[in-house]
């Protein structure tokens, strides 16, 4: 019944005015004022880079291997957010001592002891503490906050942590000129604004979003999307490939949805990635369909996180 | 002009119509509520945005200029949902559409009380945990669940053939 009550929701609020006739309204009643540039664009570039390569499954090693030093094995956690602190990417990724780095994605909706708070789906451990920072930066605190409960849901010490606005991506899209997915089938839905053909799609802007962001009317909702989100990456590193040049329009684009961990030297880090070995999804089980929430069995995420599958880049998506 | 709250705006507005409109089931209603607070939240707009979560802090200050609207238009409340529930009939005889059953979920939506609506659009439109619908309501966690679960068993109990569609 509740995803009847959903889509009776949202119905209902796809009622609503015209926004710009509102915005006419208010700005009777203000002047405009041009926004500020963004500077300071170093780290963060990095820690974009890094974001884009490590989520995506590459075939060949980027640094020769034979001559490169050998790496400071280093786990990391990075996170996608959603316009509400929600964190609807969750990805821990560990490079080890020969630079081979593995990637595991954590679906959001996964229910989970979070320290200090309760068994809930692991998207609210950032939520929770965002919005009860106890006098620290609220992205700081969620995002500590959500480091905590991985560590104790893998076992795994994390070392360093990066966020970034998934609302970014539709800019990420629109700078490299539309990004390439294949869908197994057309998908539309009313919560995202998605409406895409089966095959192959150019995706930009607003499309691209809503491509990262649906999950009602797919098979297997949230695990599709995460799927959504590897693809989404792969190509968008694809295309960077083919135009470099566009990493500066990028950087300027997303710079200000990233935040990075204050002793994270991401540039070392991105230095050391010689390839990339793995990338999965934890296991979970079947929800329950009044709690809305993905059963974890923490023994088997320890068990899989220690040697996460290879897995083929899997080129359509749901 | 206070830095950021044109950007804020832009990037809220849309969002927070959208919120308005379901929980008062009236979009020009909703539309007085948002265009009110906004103008006020410009004025102390300094001090919503050294909040720690400024548009939570605007939902509720739309949330808030709801629930306290009373007067003449809760007597009209009363007489629009008593139409309303006389043209649910036919939507629930005719149930064949999907089309059909959310229609008439949203009528039946429209009829709760406005606390509980507000409550429930909060939990299956914005995805909001208890805490913040209970920082939004200004009530308990408990409260917000009672609401809930008072909505919920309310629509159950007048959703047609309830039993599989709980399947």
């Amino acid at each position: 019944m509740t995803d009847l009550i959903r889509e009776a929701i949202a119905a209902e609020a796809d009622e609503r005015v015209d926004p710009r006739t509102v915005m006419a309204e208010l700005q009777k009643k203000r002047r405009r004022k041009p926004f500020g540039l963004i500077a300071g664009a170093g780290l963060t570039a990095a820690a974009v880079a890094v974001a884009v390569t490590v989520l995506v499954p590459r075939t060949e090693p980027s640094i020769n291997v034979a001559t490169a030093p050998p790496a400071q094995p280093q786990t990391v956690l990075l996170m996608g957010l959603d316009d509400y602190f929600h964190t609807d990417a969750i990805v821990l990724v560990h490079v080890d001592a020969n630079g081979a780095l593995g990637s595991v994605s954590i679906p959001r909706d996964s229910v989970v002891d979070i320290p200090g708070f309760r068994r809930e789906r692991i998207n609210e451990a950032y939520t929770e503490a965002y919005l009860d920072p106890k006098g620290e930066d609220p992205d700081v605190a969620g995002a500590k906050s959500l480091v905590k409960t991985v560590e104790q849901l893998t076992g795994t010490k994390i070392d360093h942590w990066a966020s970034v606005k998934m609302s970014a991506f539709g800019k990420v899209a629109d700078v490299l000129g539309g990004v390439d997915v294949c869908l197994k089938a057309a998908a539309k839905d009313t919560f995202s604004g998605a409406d895409f053909p089966a095959g192959r799609v150019r995706l930009a802007g607003d499309q691209a979003l809503a491509f990262l962001r649906q999950r009602h009317g797919l098979e297997n909702g949230d695990l599709d999307r995460v799927a959504r989100q590897q693809a989404f990456l792969g190509s968008v590193v694809a295309k960077l490939a083919q135009q470099p040049d566009k990493l500066g329009d990028i950087v300027k684009a997303i710079n200000p949805s990233v935040k990075v961990d204050d002793g994270w030297d991401v540039l070392a880090f991105a230095k050391q990635i010689k390839q990339q070995v793995a990338s999965g999804v934890i296991p979970v089980g079947v929800g329950d369909p009044m709690t809305p929430g993905l059963a974890v069995d923490p023994a088997a995420v320890r068990e899989y996180v220690k040697t996460p599958p290879t897995k083929d880049p899997d080129t359509c998506v749901r | 002009m206070p830095e950021g709250y044109e950007q804020f705006v832009a990037d809220r507005l849309d969002r927070l119509l959208r919120y308005a409109t379901a929980m008062t089931c009236d979009k020009h209603l909703a539309q007085d509520i948002v265009q009110n607070v906004l103008i006020k939240a410009q004025r102390r707009w300094d001090r919503i945005n050294a909040m720690t979560a400024p548009y939570l802090y605007v939902k509720r200050m739309v949330t808030n200029e709801y629930l306290s609207w009373r007067h003449r238009k809760a007597a009209r409340d009363l007489a629009t949902e008593h139409a309303k529930l006389a043209e649910i009939g036919p939507a629930i005889q005719d149930h064949a559409t999907q089309h059909a059953e959310r229609d008439a979920m949203r009528k039946r939506i429209a009829m709760l009380p406005r606390q509980q609506r507000a409550a429930l659009v909060l939990r299956f439109y914005e995805d909001s945990t208890d805490a913040e619908i209970a920082e939004i309501l200004g009530c308990t966690e408990g409260t917000v669940r009672s609401h809930i679960s008072r909505a919920l068993s309310t629509l159950r109990a007048t959703q047609p053939f309830a039993e599989e569609a709980l399947r």
